[in-house]
């Protein structure tokens, strides 16, 4: 979920200006930037079409995961400036990109000074609803999504990053009623955006446990939008969840064939790892983490992988806690803080370790590895009845979770006699 | 049975503005005024000239002058121009579609609703434009899972029932063409109730109330189809359609003076071919055959008066040409184009009917067992029905469908009517077959299971 920031972005916001017919074999993003492309001929001094081709590469970005498709976009910008210096919608869409590209800070700078000026416009409180997220300034969030849904009630964008914070919040059902309520307004000629939404449904059942629930919605987004990288992804961990490994890796063969992320990169190696193919999975965490290391300075990482990375296998605790630091340095997003939070722990400051990761639960949100790291800490600390709280949350919340193996590990290290009855399977 | 549009003019329009005291003009007239001025005044507003197209459209849904659908369209891409990629735009975007529908631009029109929802503005009314056109495209199915979504649980009470009467008047319509007369009668009604309730402007309701009255019609129900064509008017005085309704009761209840006089009031009003045409056939039926000329002649003036015209009566045109007998070739030239890009029941009917009077009547059979599919009741389509499968020499066939248009509605049409009866009786004369020694066309079940 950490990169719903990323994908929000270019949600809803490109449509085309006039009314042509597009070949149905076309993606969405490729009928807007044909469109784009077909009013700029027809109107070369017209800034509005460059914006517009600007926003359509955008969500071709998010279609493919292919992150190039942001230097055209930039390039469109530039034009729209060129003609209309001033304009806007180009400096809105240039936040747009700048989500895309994870550079929030800059992003935030931006969305907040447009905000100023369009104090009434939709999409600009969503730019900074999406930046604030990234960032984990979750509060402002909740201002700016609170505003999106009064300005225009039940608006997608709106709706969507109330799921998020929903979720966020503790309230998972609340989640999916908006993510429902957005999936019934969506037209059907919007594949991927249909896509997207049910992926996200499937993701949150998926952190309630929900296993069979997130599949049915994985197989319909795959349906509306064939070989899609992030419903991949996401029935990868399905299969994982369902004990069946080498379906997990199959299923991430397949989607790194098309624009591997690093994150993508990483999820393969696990899944080798889970599946026993232990060369290919020395192979593969060692090919990540060579690509994840060149860009650990950069907005656009995969740090949080890289830490669990050195946490895990890699057993390399001091340095995930150097990379933890540089990312927390940067953004405090709760999955940044439970990543320093086990960091810290991992290298004995478990005492450090409870503050940050009290500060992520302390938003209301209900993840079962939070709860897993959290317990796990408090009995590092020797605090069994906060540990056994959260571990059994964890195993509440999510029996087949990733960690489930490990949080009953905990559990018997605690209460080793009596541990059997207290497991909640 | 023909579709409508309703559009509602933006309500900050009606709030936000200024408008100056105007004597002897209607709202519409003022709102246009206004918007006119303002937009002047702001050229960078985009909700102003959303606003002056959308009234656009309202000036030209109640005149029929297309020229209004034009000059809406001029407006609403100065307004898409300035703002078209987040959810502001969805107003004009659904306008566009709006224009689109008027000019019969049936794929353009869903075109341009499926971008309005796709910036997911929560507003759900680019659905009753997308059902509207799937409709006209002949997939009811998909119009009604359109129609389905006009609802809106982050609206306020008055805006729900707006979008009941938006959804309820249009699954009316489904429901008739589904054969489902009772049903439709009962959500039309209700339709009427809520946009009553919710303030809806007084053409909206008017429409209603003449929709009301054509399904009404349609069963046979001549009297209380009087009586919503009647509320129709008062409720929007000089309505055009609440007259031609009347005049079309008044026919079937054997008023034909009335009918005259409702009908030169509709088309002093709006020039529509189909009144002019109705007009014509209610003065042949009087012995007036000079006065039925000449609106035949207005039938044909009105629908090349231009070329969006042309467009839009195409239909009317091609049924005109049908039901007189005169120039079938173009009659079925205009059906079949009209087939192309709309594919609804009464296209079919049409393109069945022009096919029959050119000879042709297994293909007027295949193109009215298409219109008859849905399991529709309507007398007109029995009637052709009737006429086509005794032409094939399926007197049974055509025995039925002919009594059922006589049952359905017994003055269906001021002209027809009679030719259904004089039909059936030279069926029965003739033992069966319209035409003695007319070789029988093998059964097929569909056209059977179509009566039922």
């Amino acid at each position: 979920m950490k990169n719903f920031g990323v994908v929000m972005v270019a949600l809803f916001a490109v449509p085309a200006v006039h009314a042509q017919s597009s070949p149905a074999i076309m993606t969405p993003a490729q009928q807007r930037i044909s469109w784009a492309q077909a009013a700029i001929l027809e109107n070369p001094d017209r800034s509005q079409p460059y914006n517009d081709l600007a926003m359509a590469y955008a969500r071709r970005a998010r279609e493919t995961a292919d992150t190039s498709w942001y230097d055209p976009a930039e390039k469109a910008l530039q034009e729209s400036l060129q003609i209309s210096p001033e304009n806007l919608e180009a400096q809105r869409t240039e936040a747009a990109v700048l989500i895309g590209r994870k550079e929030f800070a800059n992003a935030l700078d931006i969305s907040k000074m447009l905000n100023a000026k369009m104090p009434d416009d939709v999409t600009t409180y969503g730019l900074v609803v999406d930046a604030d997220l990234a960032l984990g300034n979750y509060k402002d969030a909740e201002t700016a999504a609170q505003w999106m849904l009064d300005l225009r009630p039940g608006n997608i964008p709106g709706l969507l990053r109330g799921a998020r914070l929903r979720q966020l919040f503790g309230d998972p059902e609340g989640a999916m009623q908006f993510y429902s309520e957005s999936y019934q307004q969506v037209p059907q000629t919007q594949t991927e955006d249909l896509a997207w939404i049910l992926t996200q449904m499937a993701n949150l059942d998926m952190s309630t446990g929900n296993v069979e629930g997130a599949d049915k919605l994985l197989q319909s987004a795959l349906g509306k939008f064939p070989n899609y990288y992030l419903a991949l992804e996401s029935e990868a961990r399905v299969r994982m969840a369902q004990q069946k490994n080498e379906d997990a890796v199959n299923l991430l063969r397949a989607r790194n064939q098309n624009f591997p992320t690093l994150e993508s990169k990483y999820a393969l190696a696990k899944a080798f790892d889970v599946a026993g193919q232990a060369q290919e999975a020395d192979d593969a965490f060692a090919d990540f983490e060579q690509a994840a290391r060149m860009r650990i300075d950069f907005p656009e990482n995969a740090n949080l992988e890289l830490i669990q990375c050195y946490l895990g296998r890699a057993k390399n605790p001091a340095e995930a806690l150097r990379i933890a630091q540089i990312e927390i340095a940067r953004r405090r997003d709760v999955e940044t803080i439970d990543s320093y939070a086990w960091a810290l722990s991992m290298n004995g400051q478990h005492r450090k370790a409870q503050i940050e990761i009290a500060a992520a639960l302390a938003l209301g949100v209900r993840d079962a590895n939070f709860f897993y790291h959290a317990g796990a800490i408090a009995a590092r600390l020797n605090d069994k009845t906060s540990a056994e709280r959260y571990l059994n949350e964890s195993l509440q919340l999510n029996s087949s979770s990733e960690f489930a193996g490990l949080v009953r590990e905990e559990l018997s290290k605690l209460r080793p006699a009596s541990a059997a009855m207290h497991q909640v399977e | 049975m023909l579709r409508q549009l309703r559009i509602w003019i933006p309500v900050f329009c009606l709030v936000a503005l200024a408008t100056p005291v105007l004597a002897q003009k209607s709202p519409t007239d003022q709102m246009i005024q206004s918007l006119e001025l303002h937009v002047k005044m702001y050229p960078q507003d985009f909700a102003g000239y959303d606003g002056l197209g959308a009234a656009y459209l309202q000036k030209g849904r109640e005149t029929g002058d297309s020229d209004y659908y034009e000059r809406a369209k001029v407006a609403l891409n100065k307004s898409l121009d300035l703002r078209s990629s987040d959810p502001d735009a969805a107003e004009a975007m659904t306008n566009m579609a709006v224009a689109c529908m008027s000019e019969h631009r049936f794929a353009d029109a869903l075109d341009w609703a499926q971008k309005a929802l796709a910036l997911g503005s929560g507003d759900p009314s680019p659905w009753a434009i997308a059902g509207d056109a799937l409709a006209d495209m002949g997939d009811y199915s998909e119009a009604a899972e359109a129609y389905a979504k006009l609802q809106s649980s982050f609206v306020s009470k008055e805006e729900q029932l707006g979008l009941s009467n938006e959804r309820d008047s249009r699954m009316s319509s489904l429901r008739m063409v589904a054969g489902d007369a009772q049903g439709a009668i009962q959500l039309m009604r209700n339709a009427i109730r809520v946009g009553t309730e919710a303030n809806m402007p007084a053409e909206n309701i008017a429409w209603g109330e003449y929709q009301l009255g054509e399904e009404l019609f349609q069963i046979g129900d001549y009297s209380a189809a009087r009586q919503a064509y009647a509320d129709s008017l008062e409720q929007y005085p000089s309505y055009y359609r609440a007259l031609g309704g009347l005049a079309k009761v008044s026919a079937a209840q054997g008023k034909l003076d009335d009918a005259v006089s409702f009908y030169k009031k509709a088309l002093a009003v709006v020039p529509f071919p189909e009144y002019a045409a109705a007009l014509g056939d209610v003065y042949e039926k009087l012995g007036q055959p000079r006065e039925a000329k000449k609106q035949y002649d207005l039938v044909e003036f009105i629908g090349y008066l231009n070329k969006v015209n042309l467009q839009i009566h195409n239909r009317d045109l091609a049924l005109f040409y049908a039901d007189h007998n005169v120039k079938l070739d173009e009659s079925l030239l205009l059906a079949r184009k009209e087939l192309e890009v709309r594919r609804d029941i009464y296209t079919w009917d049409v393109l069945a009917w022009s096919l029959f009077k050119n000879g042709k009547f297994p293909e007027a059979a295949d193109a009215i067992s298409h219109a008859l599919q849905h399991g529709t009741v309507d007398a007109q389509l029995f009637f052709h029905a009737g006429m086509i499968h005794a032409r094939l020499g399926e007197g049974e066939l055509a025995r039925k469908f002919l009594n059922r248009a006589l049952d359905v509605s017994p003055q269906f049409h001021v002209l027809n009517a009679a030719v259904a009866q004089a039909t059936l009786a030279s069926i029965e004369k003739n033992s069966g077959t319209l035409e003695a020694n007319q070789p029988r066309v093998a059964q097929q079940d569909h056209r059977e299971r179509n009566l039922q």
